[in-house]
């Protein structure tokens, strides 16, 4: 090669810069906020129409479902499940995008910041706190739940979970997409016990020193960890309307923090350290480590042991006065460009079909109220198999608590930091 | 040559340098607690005051700086080492040079997980120990991670670093002893002294760069002691992180002005190298600016 | 080069290097295929294809975000290459209004935490319609990688000198191809190196590549990063081998390309100027 050739090699490669970068604006020029072409029928959306104009509203459109993207099978569960029937039904292309909450927030700040009409989000997968700040912060568009024709059909509006978000009126800005609930694992061949109650939670800990922890608090896992202990010992009832003021908190949960405390001494690494993550927990669980951990997915050991990361004598158990459990929900960004789209897809996820499916699949307890269901729909829950070393679902409902109010947990959390680690 | 090429050359670095500047000032205003957006119209400074005044701030401040300063110096004797290495057994290139990039492009979250499945009292050393009969259960093996004295994480950015430095001082280093080194020798001089006195120092302005590189990055960054380092106290850029992923929105300003701190720390840092190595130019930094 | 007792010593502490780099990255591969290690294994106890299967499954449209992934990356890395050098000529070369500022603006994003700069430059984006974009995405890794590519091609810019490429203008070749036929292709061993690592960090972006692409843009990190942050090793260590493999893979193939360049007398070798 010489100077031509160089030349050449040069020249091509500013082309193809060029290329990559013009492709790179068209793709997104055509989803570039602010720039629609056929948004001069609804700038401003207007969901208090008719849901079969929404349907026809909705045609054609691509909405983007905007979660965490951590979970594989969900991702394949959302992919090849559930959008295929919302292209064939209703010709709405569902794309899945893998984000953080919190980057989710920061982004649709940033957005409202700059005055952003048409972001690029349309469905949110949230609940608790973050839903309480959301909305509280105008990111959200609602309310749009009983315009949905399947809320009516499968949802119990009376449900405390479907009135309220870890204590806050929810006023029909999110759907109810799945619930989950604390249970605890460990393994029946290296431990035989299952403690049921705090105390006999302690004698655990001490027969197995060393052998036991939680991930460290504001982690979401660890958090309610924690407060199922705390509902342990002072019960639930108390935090449903309690001031969210520190010292009120810190008295209320006093009792709590001295077994914490106690706790710790028998904890791994007596308490001084605590595992960053819940996979960390995992892990450590999965390794031998660790005796025990605990998770928010009802049936993560049958889903465990589908991936081969369990052995045979893994189980699942939970406290006599129960374990905390929420529902999480699907939301829409209050600059979504194609709330139709959004409110069709949402629409679809919470009927029984999908809700099946997700059972099915992800063994993720369903938010359809079973009395609503007909036979045939029954059946779609019942027949599946979930799985060995897992509890009943009826069991785990029966032994379900609500969630402290969203604006409490971060006092726990605070408080958590300050008297109980290392102490 | 034409008086105004300069001008036409820097143009670009003008452009994004004034976007950068843009974004690091609407940054650095949210510090001050100013986001519209959640409603918080004031500029004030009182985020700044409750986190200087918050007892935990110079204990996160001590570990960042501890991690940092002690990772960095460690990084940079044995990064001289390996481009040393490198460069008199000939291996500027090939193979062994691919290795070394290997361990700099892995993410850091990879290197805090074999960390994990290395050095914890699970890990394979622990195991190894165990099959030798050191040992009789994980709570035997010695606690290296999560730690006050932040050993792990110290021990997982020298690993990162120390390829790091190689590579980036490794072009000057062999261009230095191919031309100088080697007249130097042919003249007689010692190939220990020739090291020391010509080839190290005057391959010192891309060492010191990698220096500055590595410390303010340490500092600033928080996947590495978020997850290998101990509860309490933490590193100044993992609570800022935790500020950030707040679900209370409102917690956004925390975040920013801890941020803000660490910017202001790390100019310090840099300001600080800058007059350290100003004075020192005498020792080959001919032409050495920064 | 002569033989040392101290080539001895250094080739030692070569090897033992290269071990430490390479344990962790064979126990990335162990990780692969395993479904469980525990205590007191020293290796997997039972291994499985999960991983693969999830990695490579048609719905997780790995070579499609692989692929555009290594463009993006590679579109940055040229364009810091070329800034780079230009900057960097400008810096050693002239005198000129301005140059301290130029020079700490071009180390001063490894002096600004991240998450001020993304916050910041996400509002600013959004008003000049670059949000959520491809461009925008180019901008804000070209930001970080410059002051890699600008100190890198100065050191090289400043051994080289301007002497020859002066002494070609005087012997009457025109500016423009004594640069192109005299300095740049003693340049390009720097070239290499800025791309190699700019392309690195352009790579390993997560969280502005998250925020200013808004999703949109989908790189490899941010599809990897989740899984690594949950704690799953084995997908984890499967992302992360694919991630190591396709970066590796570039830059070997920047080395032959660079290779073939005209410039030659060494064969490859670094050629610097006695000034």
């Amino acid at each position: 090669m010489n100077s031509k050739g160089f030349i050449s090699l040069l020249s091509l490669i500013i082309i193809a810069l060029l290329l990559v970068t013009g492709c790179g604006k068209e793709k997104g020029i055509s989803k570039t906020p602010g720039y629609n072409e056929m948004d001069a029928v609804s700038r401003e959306f207007n969901p208090n129409v008719d849901f079969e104009q929404i349907l026809e509203e909705a045609k054609g459109n691509i909405v983007s479902f905007y979660g965490w993207g951590g979970d594989e099978n969900r991702n394949k569960w959302l992919r090849q499940t559930v959008a295929p029937i919302l292209k064939e039904r209703y010709d709405v292309t569902l794309e899945v995008v893998g984000m953080d909450i919190n980057d989710i927030l920061a982004k649709l700040a940033g957005e409202k910041q700059a005055g952003l009409e048409q972001g690029a989000i349309d469905m949110i997968w949230i609940n608790g706190e973050n839903f309480y700040s959301a909305k509280e912060n105008d990111l959200l568009f609602g309310p749009f739940i009983e315009k949905l024709p399947n809320f009516e059909k499968y949802i119990d509006s009376e449900d405390e979970e479907v009135k309220y978000d870890f204590g806050f009126p929810i006023e029909g800005y999110e759907a109810p997409y799945g619930k989950a609930q604390m249970v605890f694992i460990n393994d029946s061949a290296t431990t035989g016990e299952t403690p049921g109650n705090t105390d006999e939670f302690m004698e655990y800990c001490k027969k197995y020193e060393g052998r036991v922890t939680y991930p460290a608090l504001p982690d979401f896992t660890g958090s309610a960890f924690v407060r199922t202990l705390i509902y342990d010992i002072v019960g639930h009832e108390q935090f449903s309307d309690m001031e969210a003021d520190k010292e009120v908190v810190k008295k209320a949960i006093e009792p709590a923090l001295e077994y914490l405390r106690e706790l710790n001494k028998y904890l791994w690494n007596q308490g001084k350290t605590f595992p960053a993550t819940s996979g960390e927990v995992d892990n450590m669980f999965e390794d031998g480590e660790l005796v025990m951990t605990m998770s928010y997915g009802s049936y993560s050991v049958a889903v465990g042991k589908e991936k081969g990361i369990y052995s045979d004598t893994v189980r699942t158990f939970i406290f006599d006065k129960g374990t905390v459990g929420n529902t999480n929900y699907i939301a829409i960004a209050k600059n979504s460009p194609n709330k139709a789209a959004a409110m069709v897809a949402i629409n679809a996820i919470i009927s029984a079909e999908i809700q099946a499916t997700q059972f099915e699949e992800l063994r993720t307890l369903p938010i359809v109220s079973y009395n609503k269901l007909t036979d045939e729909e029954k059946a779609g829950f019942d027949n599946v198999d979930m799985g060995e070393g897992v509890l009943p679902q009826d069991e785990l409902l029966a032994k379900r608590l609500p969630e402290m109010p969203a604006n409490i947990v971060p006092i726990v959390e605070e408080i958590w930091l300050e008297e109980v680690v290392g102490k | 040559m034409n008086k105004k090429t300069p001008y036409i050359l820097i143009m670009p670095i003008v452009l994004l340098g004034v976007i950068f500047m843009f974004g690091v000032i609407n940054g650095i205003v949210q510090g001050f607690g100013y986001i519209p957006a959640f409603n918080l119209n004031d500029v004030t400074l009182s985020y700044y005051k409750e986190i200087l005044a918050d007892p935990t701030f110079l204990d996160s401040l001590k570990v960042s700086s501890q991690i940092s300063i002690i990772s960095s110096v460690l990084a940079m004797v044995l990064g001289i080492i390996l481009t040393t290495a490198l460069v008199y057994t000939g291996h500027t290139e090939g193979r062994i040079l691919q290795v070394i990039k290997l361990a700099i492009i892995i993410p850091h979250t990879i290197v805090a997980l074999f960390t994990i499945s290395i050095l914890s009292q699970n890990g394979l050393i622990a195991r190894v120990c165990y099959k030798l009969g050191l040992i009789s259960a994980q709570g035997d093996f010695p606690l290296l991670l999560y730690t006050k004295n932040n050993l792990g994480i110290i021990l997982s950015y020298v690993w990162k670093e120390v390829p790091f430095v190689a590579y980036f001082s490794l072009a000057l280093m062999s261009g230095i002893n191919k031309t100088l080194g080697e007249a130097s020798e042919n003249l007689g001089a010692s190939k220990l002294k020739t090291f020391f006195y010509i080839v190290l120092p005057l391959s010192m302005p891309s060492i010191r760069k990698a220096f500055l590189i590595i410390l303010t990055f340490s500092f600033g960054a928080y996947d590495l002691p978020f997850l290998l380092g101990a509860t309490v106290p933490k590193a100044l850029s993992v609570q800022a992180h935790i500020e950030y992923v707040h679900p209370d929105l409102r917690h956004r300003p925390y975040a920013m002005a801890m941020n803000g701190l660490i910017l202001a720390i790390t100019w310090a840092m840099a300001g600080i190298y800058y007059l350290i190595t100003k004075r020192n130019k005498i020792t080959g930094d001919i032409h050495e600016e920064f | 080069m002569k033989n040392f007792k101290s080539n001895r010593l250094l080739n030692i502490f070569l090897y033992i290097s290269l071990l430490i780099i390479s344990v962790p990255i064979v126990i990335l591969l162990l990780w692969t295929f395993t479904a469980r290690w525990p205590w007191p294994n020293l290796l997997p106890k039972t291994y499985s294809f999960r991983a693969i299967k999830e990695v490579f499954a048609p719905h997780a449209k790995l070579f499609q975000t692989l692929f555009s992934s290594m463009l993006l990356s590679l579109a940055v890395a040229i364009l810091s290459v070329i800034i780079g050098t230009m900057t960097a000529r400008a810096l050693t070369l002239y005198d000129f209004v301005g140059k301290e500022l130029i020079a700490l603006l071009s180390i001063a994003p490894n002096l600004v935490p991240g998450t001020v700069f993304a916050m910041g430059i996400h509002i600013v984006f959004i008003h000049m319609a670059l949000a959520d974009t491809v461009l925008g995405v180019i901008t804000v890794h070209l930001i970080y990688t410059l002051p890699y590519s600008v100190s890198i091609m100065r050191d090289l810019t400043q051994s080289i000198g301007g002497r020859l490429e002066m002494q070609a203008y005087v012997l009457g070749a025109s500016p423009f191809k004594s640069f192109i036929y005299i300095t740049l292709p003693l340049l390009v061993p720097g070239i290499k190196t800025s791309i190699g690592m700019a392309y690195i960090i352009s790579s390993g972006q997560y969280f502005i590549t998250l925020l200013i692409g808004g999703g949109k843009v989908k790189t490899f990190s941010v599809l990897m990063v989740p899984f690594i942050a949950k704690g799953d090793r084995a997908l984890g260590s499967a992302y992360a081998l694919i991630f190591m493999m396709s970066t590796l893979l570039i830059l070997i193939i920047t080395d032959r390309v660079t290779k073939k360049l005209p410039y030659q007398n060494d064969g490859g070798k670094y050629r610097w100027n006695w000034n």
